[in-house]
């Protein structure tokens, strides 16, 4: 599975599934410590994904030959 | 016109009588009629009603006791918002006239207006029912939307507040928000075009979810989000879309097909987008829930340990066998080596970006630095700790293994056989030896025939191994 390309949505769902997974007594010590290790990763690819961003606000007009150009947004307080 | 005077009686009150043709007699009706009725307005329900090629509409409208034909021609039926259907209470206004080729006379409609309820209310509630029926408001059809949205699209006026409101609030949840925005019309007859065409653009330049905004109005305002037109582009948009229009008791046909009715446009931007302190946290808890499970699988790796150092073979630890605690330790320094990579890795990794949060935007500074700086990496050396000692348990359950096994299995790992030269008996203790005596030491491929050079007495422990 390639973390990296997971959607912030995916990792925490997975995440969450491995919660559940580790939840299960049955499982040997060495499945869970590699579960464990992927967990931290998805959690760590999950906070990425939060600070991917940065903030932004653009308004979206068409050109007079019909390009869509975005610019940013002044907002008056 | 000249008319035809016919005696056909011998009666002289009737011989001036005039006489028509059917079409006369008619036409002059029709002039009558149309001069004295030139302006009615009438009142009851229709039934029959049809369509005549999709344009011309014609009904009768009756009451309890009698009926009238209506016509309504296309160039003023198609301007009512609603459709004309069987059932409906209308208050028709026109003139009265004759369709001559059958002699039957009618009102020619120009208006109708529904009894009771507004134009638009039933326009609303004709268009809401064929959609409904065609499945556009299924749920089972509904995108869904992101959590995440990376880019979020927001259709609506500049000219208004409502931005401004929509701004404030994703601000509060989630300070490094993307969005594109552009400005329509929200009321008015382009405003249907325009939104459409905004959700085209917006689809094209590729976003992730689309808001369609407006303040609250009241029906005739927000009609512009009723429209068919509008319907038909949210059912076939490629990117999920949330309806804000108007106030929480506002209701729009966009409402019903888009993927999600936001009761406003201030609570639109609280659904679009997560609140980032929440999700924090949340993964905060699914990290230490991981470690609970983990620490508790070990705990319980440690009392089978505990229970399998009390049996004898750990008792006795010369059983065991140099090779064997060898094994432990290699087993021991790999794991070291593993878990405390993993764990310094993960530690450091974690807190270093709950830092980062913590430095970008101040959210709860104590708690996000505390969980992963100390608390939890304090945990993780204790989870590599005691997963030694089930390593250790581990190594237990392979000796044995090697007990089941026949000797000259354990020869062929490298382990020597000792026997006295003469009787072939085993030596298993330097007092069983003589210095000088000879020996017979049996390795895997063959036997060593060896002489005893010195004894040192040195009692075999936990010790030796130490210096292995």
């Amino acid at each position: 599975m390639e973390i990296e390309k997971l959607s912030f949505e995916d990792a925490l769902l997975k995440l969450e599934a491995i919660v559940k997974e580790l939840e299960d007594e049955s499982i040997s010590l060495e499945t869970s410590i590699d579960k464990f290790e992927l967990g931290v990763r998805l959690s760590s690819h999950c906070l990425k994904k939060l600070n991917e961003a940065e903030r932004k606000i653009e308004e979206l007009t068409r050109t007079e030959d019909g390009k869509l150009i975005t610019k940013e947004l002044k907002l008056e307080d | 016109m000249e008319h035809k005077k016919i005696e056909i009686f011998n009666n002289s009150q009737i011989a001036d009588t005039r006489i028509y043709t059917v079409s006369e007699l008619n036409f002059s009706v029709k002039k009558d009629l149309e001069s004295n009725f030139s302006n009615v307005w009438v009142e009851g329900e229709v039934s029959n009603c049809y369509f005549h090629n999709k344009r011309n509409i014609y009904f009768d409208l009756k009451d309890q006791h009698s009926k009238i034909k209506v016509v309504m021609f296309y160039e003023n039926n198609r301007k009512l918002p609603y459709e004309i259907e069987d059932g409906q209470h209308l208050l028709i206004n026109g003139y009265v006239s004759v369709y001559e080729k059958r002699g039957e006379y009618q009102i020619i409609a120009l208006d109708a207006k529904p009894v009771g309820k507004g134009s638009l209310l039933l326009a609303f509630e004709q268009l809401k029912a064929k959609l409904e029926n065609k499945g556009y408001f299924e749920p089972s059809r509904k995108r869904k939307i992101p959590i995440l949205p990376k880019t979020i699209g927001i259709i609506t006026s500049m000219g208004g507040a409502v931005l401004h409101d929509m701004i404030s609030v994703l601000s509060r949840r989630y300070e490094n928000f993307h969005l594109i925005v552009r400005n329509v019309n929200v009321q008015g007859i382009t405003s249907s075009i325009e939104v459409c065409d905004a959700i085209n653009d917006l689809c094209q330049y590729g976003i992730d979810v689309i808001i369609i905004a407006r303040g609250g109005g009241s029906l005739e305002d927000l009609w512009a989000f009723n429209t068919e037109m509008i319907a038909e582009k949210i059912f076939n948009c490629s990117i999920p879309v949330i309806s804000a229009i108007g106030h929480e008791t506002d209701f729009t046909i966009s409402d019903f097909v888009a993927d999600l009715r936001a009761a406003t446009p201030s609570i639109a931007a609280e659904v679009v987008i997560l609140n980032k302190s929440e999700a924090i946290e949340k993964i905060k808890e699914l990290v230490r829930k991981m470690q609970i499970h983990v620490n508790a699988k070990l705990m319980i790796g440690k009392k089978e340990l505990a229970f399998l150092i009390k049996r004898r073979i750990f008792k006795k630890p010369e059983t065991i066998g140099l090779a064997l605690w060898q094994e432990f330790d290699s087993l021991n320094s790999k794991l070291k080596e593993n878990m405390k990579a993993l764990m310094d890795k993960a530690g450091k990794e974690l807190a270093k970006q709950f830092k980062q949060i913590n430095k970008k935007y101040i959210y709860d500074k104590i708690n996000l630095n505390k969980l992963m700086a100390g608390n939890l990496y304090a945990r993780l050396l204790e989870c590599f700790k005691n997963s030694l000692n089930v390593k250790r348990n581990k190594a237990g359950l392979i000796l044995k293994d090697l007990q089941k096994n026949s000797p000259l299995l354990t020869i062929e790992r490298g382990y020597a056989l000792v026997l006295n030269e003469k009787s072939n008996k085993s030596i298993r203790n330097i007092k069983e030896v003589e210095i000088g005596q000879n020996i017979k030491v049996i390795l895997q491929d063959g036997i060593l025939l060896s002489k005893i050079l010195s004894k040192i007495n040195k009692k075999l422990g936990l010790e030796l191994q130490d210096g292995n």
